[in-house]
């Protein structure tokens, strides 16, 4: 019972830390307080909020599944072939130290201001470290688990998909959680500087207003749906990973 | 697998040639259509980067931008490691607070641009903000960390000698616990980095066209993209900050191999 | 005679990851592996013998000579010779069921027959109920049996296998010696009925106890000190710690004391 309690009292410090912090501004345009901000947040839920929280998802999930899937691919040429491999590794490491939020003029450049530039930057952002962890992984695999599958009659393809990709995945969900929490910085600084919708690029439109609690109202809803992001993941890596044993994979 | 093993001279040259040939190419086909100066292109952006280095605009950018992400890093670390010493030592701590830490650790840094503006200010410190918050949370997540994962045998045999708790926190606590420090210092400023040109860009955008100095590289890549129009310039100012951040993480990894032999990350 | 493997003038060289030296294997073997038998192959740390057995298993090449499977050059691995790894090397993403049909559904076997081989097998090695447990919920007995009905399950005309009991504890050791000749076929039918079996092993008695013939290894290069053959009757179980056995064990011993003891006292192998 003492488990459920103390977060709660974490919480409960928290909010009266802020409610504080109100009153002692005093202008609520500075500080809105909890309640002004709640009561922003119900009147974004019954108008713009769903339409934006659904934009940014399909910014965040198309360009982090095309980022992804290529990453993947690259990572599994480059496993199967060591020239190509030779080639391909120092470029991703010149353009690894480039974070994806320096891409963000020429994006807007290459795409002009909207839906492109939030896209392009998780592309690029999830590419990376899926790459990189795919390959490792792949370069990691037990041999004699490869052999196994050749003693038992797998073709390179069965090998490839049954043994080789399985193996790989605990890499692979290992690049995807970091990648996640960049991509997600990516997009919100990708809506605020060069998009057209989403909820990033929403917080922008309410300051023009000076909406200050509905700003802050977004500027939560940003960690949450974050949040929410990474516990799906951590869920479905659970899930897919189940076979570990328990020290490893899963945190 | 392909057979042969790719031969230490071919694994330097052959990516060269592979980018030599690319940036032949692009070259070639900016040419060919006539938009040298409208599109980047590497001759272009070598001349740029020339210009920029020589009048010293982009030192003065650099300049402003790495002080801020060094005064931020310092913020985030003054307050991101007792915090986090503090709820790894204490259990309670960490099960009350850290799902508010890990909610607040969720939202973007640079979300809370617009009310940073309001409270400092158009100028460099509501870029400042942000980058400190982006590098508070690292420092937390480490400093938890290592606090938990020191001996607490280290800590009861402290405390039996007669140390007082201060003395602990600086004989045992701290010391144990840097070489997890370092490696949340490493990620801190890497955020940090990403920060501070995503916050500048962000305030650029705001104050873009209104004649104000430039107080760090993002602000100049946004006046540069809107009202200079210099697209060599925006690759140029790319590879370099690429370049500032591959020196300050290879920095940081020797410094602590440097002070830290025995740690292994 | 009815020869399954040949093994001609075969050499093996690896090069040192470490220190680029060329180290011998094997060298000079000259050896004919019977169809239907059980043969053991013992020989101090060092002396190739699971070498030899990756060698007929197809997943390395000699460096000279020729290994042939049935009259033809081996070139590749496949599952007319199943094998077993000394760390067994079940998938751990497949469930015990998964892992046994692998091998049918990688070559294609239709569900339905694949179903009823893999249930068969499951009774066989006695893991009924643990279908779905995945191997790291399996302790070391059971995930060896599972190794054991995987292999099967391809119904392999050779069992190669890798100092498979190795990793267990003495007692589980005995119980799946006398599953594994149970299922072998000791002392029913005839030689032409049965699977032939590789067993590298470091354990004399076991290699005496379960052979038809011992192939005892030298090293420094690897190669045949001495076939010993093992002319008890079968079934073999009943023999385990009779005077036959034990006056074998103490002959092939003698074979291989001296070099063991160098083997110790060197450095660790490759």
């Amino acid at each position: 019972m003492a488990r459920l309690f103390e977060p709660l009292i974490g919480i409960a410090c928290a909010l009266a830390a802020w409610e504080i912090a109100a009153r002692v501004a005093g202008n609520a345009t500075l500080v809105p307080s909890p309640a002004t901000v709640w009561n922003a947040l119900v009147a974004m839920r019954g108008s713009e909020l769903p339409r934006d929280i659904a934009a940014s998802i399909v910014h965040l999930v198309v360009g982090y599944v095309a980022g992804a899937a290529l990453g993947l691919v690259l990572a599994l040429v480059a496993g199967s072939s060591k020239w190509f491999a030779a080639v391909i590794d120092p470029f991703a490491e010149f353009l690894r130290p480039i974070s994806p939020i320096a891409w963000i003029p020429l994006a807007i450049l290459m795409f002009g201001v909207g839906g492109g530039v939030p896209v392009f930057l998780i592309f690029y952002a999830a590419l990376f470290p899926i790459f990189v962890g795919t390959l490792d992984g792949i370069r990691r695999v037990d041999p004699t688990l490869v052999n196994a599958g050749r003693a038992l009659g797998a073709s390179r393809a069965t090998l490839a998909l049954r043994v080789i990709f399985p193996a790989t995945l605990p890499s692979i969900f290992a690049g995807a959680r970091l990648s996640l929490g960049v991509a997600w910085m990516a997009l919100v600084a990708g809506e605020i500087v060069g998009g057209d919708a989403g909820i990033g690029w929403r917080i922008l439109w309410y300051q023009e207003f000076f909406q200050m609690d509905r700003v802050l109202a977004a500027i939560l809803i940003v960690g949450a749906l974050g949040l929410a992001a990474d516990t799906l993941l951590q869920a479905l890596q659970r899930r897919v990973l189940r076979w570990l044993p328990a020290s490893e994979g899963t945190r | 697998m392909s057979g042969s093993e790719v031969g230490r001279g071919a694994r330097v040259l052959l990516p060269l040639a592979v980018a030599l040939v690319l940036c032949a190419v692009w070259e070639v086909a900016v040419r060919m259509t006539h938009s040298h100066g409208l599109l980047p292109s590497p001759t272009g952006v070598v001349e740029s980067g020339a210009i920029l280095t020589s009048s010293g605009v982009i030192v003065e950018a650099m300049s402003g931008s790495l002080k801020r992400v060094l005064i931020g890093f310092a913020i985030g670390g003054a307050l991101g490691i007792p915090t986090g010493l503090a709820i790894g030592t204490v259990p309670a701590l960490d099960r009350a607070f850290r799902p508010v830490l890990d909610g607040l650790r969720s939202i973007a840094p640079i979300a809370w641009i617009p009310m940073a503006i309001l409270w400092l200010g158009v100028r460099g410190d509501a870029a400042l903000f942000v980058v400190a918050y982006a590098a508070v949370f690292p420092f937390i997540v480490n400093a938890s960390l290592a606090a938990r994962l020191v001996d607490r045998r280290l800590i009861a045999a402290a405390r039996a000698l007669g140390a007082g708790p201060w003395t602990v926190v600086r004989t045992v606590l701290l010391p144990g616990s840097i070489p997890m420090l370092f490696t949340g210092a490493r990620i801190a400023l890497a955020f940090a980095w990403a920060s501070i040109i995503a916050a500048e860009l962000a305030i650029g955008i705001k104050i873009a066209g209104q004649g104000r100095s430039v107080a760090g590289i993002g602000q100049l890549m946004v006046e540069t993209l809107y009202v200079r129009r210099d697209v060599d310039a925006l690759v140029f100012y790319m590879l370099v900050i690429g370049a500032v951040s591959f020196l300050i993480d290879a920095g940081l990894r020797r410094l602590q191999r440097w002070m830290l032999p025995w740690s292994d990350r | 005679m009815n020869p399954i493997v040949e093994l001609k003038h075969v050499g093996k060289v690896y090069v040192s990851a470490r220190d680029g030296e060329a180290i011998e294997a094997l060298a000079n073997i000259d050896f004919t592996i019977r169809r239907g038998e059980f043969l053991t192959v013992v020989g101090p740390s060092g002396c190739g013998k699971s070498t030899l057995l990756s060698l007929i298993a197809g997943f390395n090449a000699p460096t000279s000579g020729d290994v042939l499977f049935q009259g033809h050059p081996i070139t590749a691995p496949g599952p007319e010779r199943g094998v077993m790894f000394q760390d067994y090397a079940l998938f751990p993403w497949r469930t015990v069921a998964g892992n046994i049909e692998f091998g049918p559904q990688a070559r294609g076997v239709d569900a339905a027959h694949t179903r009823e081989r893999v249930r068969k097998l499951i009774e066989m090695v006695g893991l009924r109920g643990f279908e779905h447990r995945y191997p790291h919920e399996l302790s070391g007995g059971m995930r060896q049996r599972c190794a054991l009905a995987r292999m099967l399950a391809n119904d392999p005309t050779m069992w190669l296998m890798d100092e498979p009991l190795a990793a267990v504890d003495l007692q589980t050791r005995i119980i799946l010696q006398d599953e594994l000749l149970r299922m072998w076929g000791d002392g029913i039918g005839t030689a032409g009925d049965r699977p032939t079996v590789v067993f590298v092993t470091h354990g004399i008695d076991e290699a005496v106890l379960l052979a038809d013939r011992v192939l005892v290894l030298g090293r420094r290069p690897g190669r045949i000190k001495e076939v010993v053959d093992v002319a008890l009757p079968r079934p073999r179980t009943a023999l385990r710690n009779g005077p036959e056995v034990a006056r074998l064990t103490a002959q092939v011993w003698e074979l291989i004391h001296d070099e063991a003891v160098q083997a110790i006292n060197e450095e660790a192998p490759l």
